[in-house]
């Protein structure tokens, strides 16, 4: 009899396993959510392999494969950092600016002065950190909206550009610059993929495992309870953009260093397409909520399309027209994914 | 009396958990009927399904003799079911007179709103309900109380016959919740019928007519406000006897100072003495703007010091920012927590960690040690008894009271010292708030101390060991908790206004 008492009534374990299972197919059913980036892109490559096999096959030709993260590197670099600012519920559009003028102000430094190619590629990284903490400072202390002051700071710095380049090219022919950009380690596997892995590692473990990633979750998801718990909210939002800026700085390098020159309409079509790749990637424009797995993934997913429908022979225009839908597809899929959070 | 409304047998799930298990009862017109039951019992379930924000799986609302269980939400809303809940139904920025005709102004031929007539129109409706403020003032400026009643007018004012509040006294004074039940009952002696949800049984049992008791899903419908005493409310709520806090104030007999505030000033505090000694609980009492939430705010660092001195353990300490104040072991729990205490789409565990980022969770390298995060959490849920399938839930998909177990367990990770409570029992159910209040009592034992903001003076009196009254930025009482009543405190915070000056 006292052995019965110690069990639990059959019907409150059974309700409790219930609970349980309910709880699991609810954690599967999220996990799916949050990856959805992930099947989306295998979903992509198996169409296009059963479209183009000759094309698309992994084993017959390797190097597309490799040629995707090497065309998402940029991309990928500047997105990464635009992301850290939308997961504070702000947004960064100054990347492009702060990338062009950074680069190409390293670039005439490197060319009039004769400085070692790694001293300048520091200096372009530090020029776009020092952007990146004028935007944060002009948001967190100044209270400026993050999408127009943003907005205006790369505006002001595609003028900036325009003046330095005079409209006309300049070349970085020194192989000391383009070794970065256009060499591969052991001849196989180019660096600014090595790079582009180095810096997801590198903010995986900002975002996931130092306080100050825990604290970008915290003041995107409720800014004022992280200024009551002890966070200080200010110094948060200038460290983000300062990295925004930091790596918008190292995508100019890497652009600059890749196509061994910069003229006036240096990397701007990435504008729009680091903001899509953060979303597609599970990035909440409400803030407090991101992936930086979901991110790379968006990244992948955005340019896979677009060299494969190039492939496909679709001109330019259908190409944009394909990134437009997968921009409306990924944020019909956040608002699904808010819809299942408010019913949890 | 005339019946109003009837719920017959009604049943809702939301995927395996069942909300409402074959609820039925009646309301009779121009009676005030309080629902009352823990968070997430299903009181929120049942009004909503009467107001038609859902839609039950079986059963039937019976509305004047008419079933409505098919009706949406807008056409129940035109025969006269109003659903008046405290933070989405007036618009700040607005004017009294046009929150009071949101939705019905009245227009000229051109379809342009007719201003003079609105105000006309909405100063009659105030008279006629007895509410005496300027028609033309933002609703923001007036008083808490009165902003409520511009609330409750409003539903009437549209056709509303049957109103349903929701937490309609939360943060307001004792003296405001009487003023405006004074005002809920002249309607509803006019025959309006109300649907009261509140977490205050004194209060519930002052002014209901009839009391319906929700637990589980399921309702316990009674005419128990004669009879009834809190204590028994209290275990019909929570289905098992529930043992009242009570503190023993002979036992504090410290002397060693932990916090020493010296002629400290700020908005809306005076230069001000006061000191909390190692492990009493200290209750600071006052309207909004007189000093009592503002002195531990600018304690915290919340708030600017604009004079005098702050110290701890005898030191003085200059805090500028909340990091500082948790520096020097000093904590504080916020009295909104959907405002400031918690990240709702945070998991549970990172929730409890935040405040110990800088502290306790700085593991090798800088990074934060995950491990310790997840164990410290899983400890506390078991400690503070919260609730949860697991510490790797997001916050919000807890109950209140839970989600407020989760804001004390943050603070408490951080070791304080020095605890600052700003009303930590607001909307949360009674027995999360006798434990709370219980483990509270508990961590003074073991040195810790406490500066408890409440304006439930029953609640205040069963755990202080000390009162400090608050008036106008200035001290007006401090005296130990013995033989203290409601009133005397309510006596000193008025009577010395007078004597002042």
């Amino acid at each position: 009899m006292s052995e019965m008492k110690t069990q639990p009534t059959p019907d409150a374990t059974a309700s409790k396993q219930t609970a349980v299972r309910n709880f699991d197919k609810e954690k599967a059913k999220k996990g799916f959510i949050d990856n959805i980036v992930w099947v989306l892109l295998l979903f992509g490559v198996i169409v296009f392999i059963v479209l183009r096999p000759q094309f698309f096959n992994p084993i017959a030709n390797p190097g597309l494969y490799l040629n995707i993260p090497m065309q998402a590197a940029v991309m990928g670099v500047l997105t990464i950092g635009v992301a850290g600012t939308i997961l504070l519920g702000d947004i960064d559009l100054s990347v492009v600016g702060i990338m062009a003028v950074s680069a190409a102000v390293g670039v005439l430094i490197f060319k009039t002065y004769r400085i070692p190619a790694v001293l300048a590629m520091l200096i372009i990284i530090a020029i776009g950190g020092l952007f990146g903490f004028i935007n944060g400072l002009l948001i967190a202390k100044l209270k400026t909206v993050a999408l127009i002051e943003t907005l205006a700071m790369n505006t002001t710095l595609a003028g900036v550009v325009l003046a330095i380049t005079r409209g006309r090219t300049i070349t970085v022919a020194e192989t000391s610059y383009t070794a970065l950009g256009q060499g591969r380690l052991f001849g196989q596997l180019p660096y600014l993929v090595i790079i582009l892995v180095l810096v997801y590692i590198v903010m995986y473990v900002i975002w996931r495992r130092t306080p100050l990633g825990r604290s970008m979750y915290a003041v995107g998801g409720n800014a004022n309870c992280a200024k009551v718990s002890g966070i200080n909210v200010d110094r948060i939002r200038i460290a983000a953009f300062t990295i925004s800026g930091l790596l918008a700085g190292l995508a100019g390098v890497m652009l600059s260093s890749k196509m061994s020159s910069i003229n006036s309409v240096f990397g701007s079509t990435y504008g729009m397409d680091t903001i899509a790749a953060a979303v597609i990637g599970g990035t909440s424009l409400s803030g407090g909520v991101g992936r930086v797995s979901g991110i790379l993934g968006g990244v992948l997913l955005l340019n896979f399309v677009q060299v494969g429908l190039q492939v496909f022979g679709l001109d330019s225009y259908y190409v944009q027209m394909a990134t437009g839908l997968i921009i409306l597809l990924a944020v019909l899929i956040d608002s699904l994914r808010i819809r299942f959070q408010n019913k949890a | 009396m005339a019946q109003e409304l009837e719920v017959r047998n009604v049943s809702k799930s939301f995927g395996a958990t069942k909300a409402l298990i074959d609820v039925s009862f009646k309301l009779r017109k121009g009676t005030i009927h309080s629902l009352v039951g823990r968070n997430g019992a299903g009181k929120s379930t049942v009004v909503n399904v009467i107001a038609g924000v859902l839609k039950q799986d079986s059963g039937q609302v019976v509305y004047e003799g008419q079933d409505i269980s098919e009706l949406t939400l807008k056409e129940r809303q035109k025969l006269g079911i109003r659903l008046v809940t405290q933070h989405a139904s007036i618009v700040p920025d607005l004017d009294v007179a046009e929150n009071i005709s949101i939705g019905l102004w009245p227009r000229n031929k051109r379809g342009l709103v007719e201003w003079k007539q609105m105000h006309q129109r909405a100063r009659e409706v105030m008279e006629e309900f007895g509410l005496h403020v300027d028609s033309h003032k933002l609703v923001r400026e007036l008083t808490p109380v009165d902003q409520r009643k511009v609330n409750i007018i409003r539903a009437l004012f549209g056709g509303g016959k049957l109103i349903i509040l929701d937490e309609p006294t939360t943060s307001l004074s004792a003296e405001d919740r009487d003023n405006l039940f004074h005002f809920v009952r002249k309607q509803a002696e006019n025959g309006i019928t109300f649907i009261l949800i509140s977490h205050y049984l004194e209060e519930i049992l002052r002014v209901s007519d009839e009391i319906t008791v929700v637990r589980d899903g399921e309702v316990f419908p009674g005419t128990m406000t004669d009879s009834g005493s809190q204590d028994e409310l209290a275990r019909l709520i929570a289905g098992e006897d529930v043992e009242l806090t009570m503190r023993n104030p002979d036992k504090v007999d410290s002397k060693e100072v932990v916090l020493e505030c010296e002629n400290v000033s700020a908005e809306y505090l005076n230069p001000t003495s006061v000191k909390v000694y190692k492990g009493e609980i200290v209750g600071f009492v006052g309207f909004p703007g007189s000093g009592a939430r503002e002195i531990c705010t600018m304690v915290y660092g919340l708030n600017k010091k604009r004079g005098g001195l702050v110290k701890m353990h005898g030191n003085p300490v200059e805090i500028r920012n909340s990091g500082d104040a948790l520096q020097h072991k000093i904590c504080y729990l916020p009295n909104d927590r959907h405002a400031f205490g918690i990240v709702s789409i945070m998991p549970v565990k990172e929730n409890i960690g935040l405040s110990s980022l800088k502290g306790k969770l700085r593991g090798a390298f800088g990074l934060l040690d995950i491990q310790k995060e997840k164990s410290i959490a899983e400890q506390s849920i078991l400690d503070l008894k919260i609730k949860a399938l697991s510490a790797d839930v997001a916050a919000n998909s807890l109950s209140g009271g839970n989600q407020q177990k989760v804001v004390l367990a943050k603070v408490l990770t951080c070791e304080p010292d020095l605890l600052i409570l700003d009303e930590p029992t607001i909307g949360i159910d009674i027995k999360s708030r006798e434990e709370i209040m219980k483990l509270i009592k508990n961590l003074t034992a073991l040195g810790l101390s406490v500066i408890y903001v409440t304006n439930d003076f029953d609640e205040l009196l069963r755990i202080a060991d000390r009162v400090v009254v608050f008036n106008r930025g200035e001290i007006v009482g401090n005296l130990p908790n013995k033989d203290l009543t409601p009133e005397d405190i309510i006596k000193i915070r008025d009577q010395k206004v007078g004597q002042a000056i």
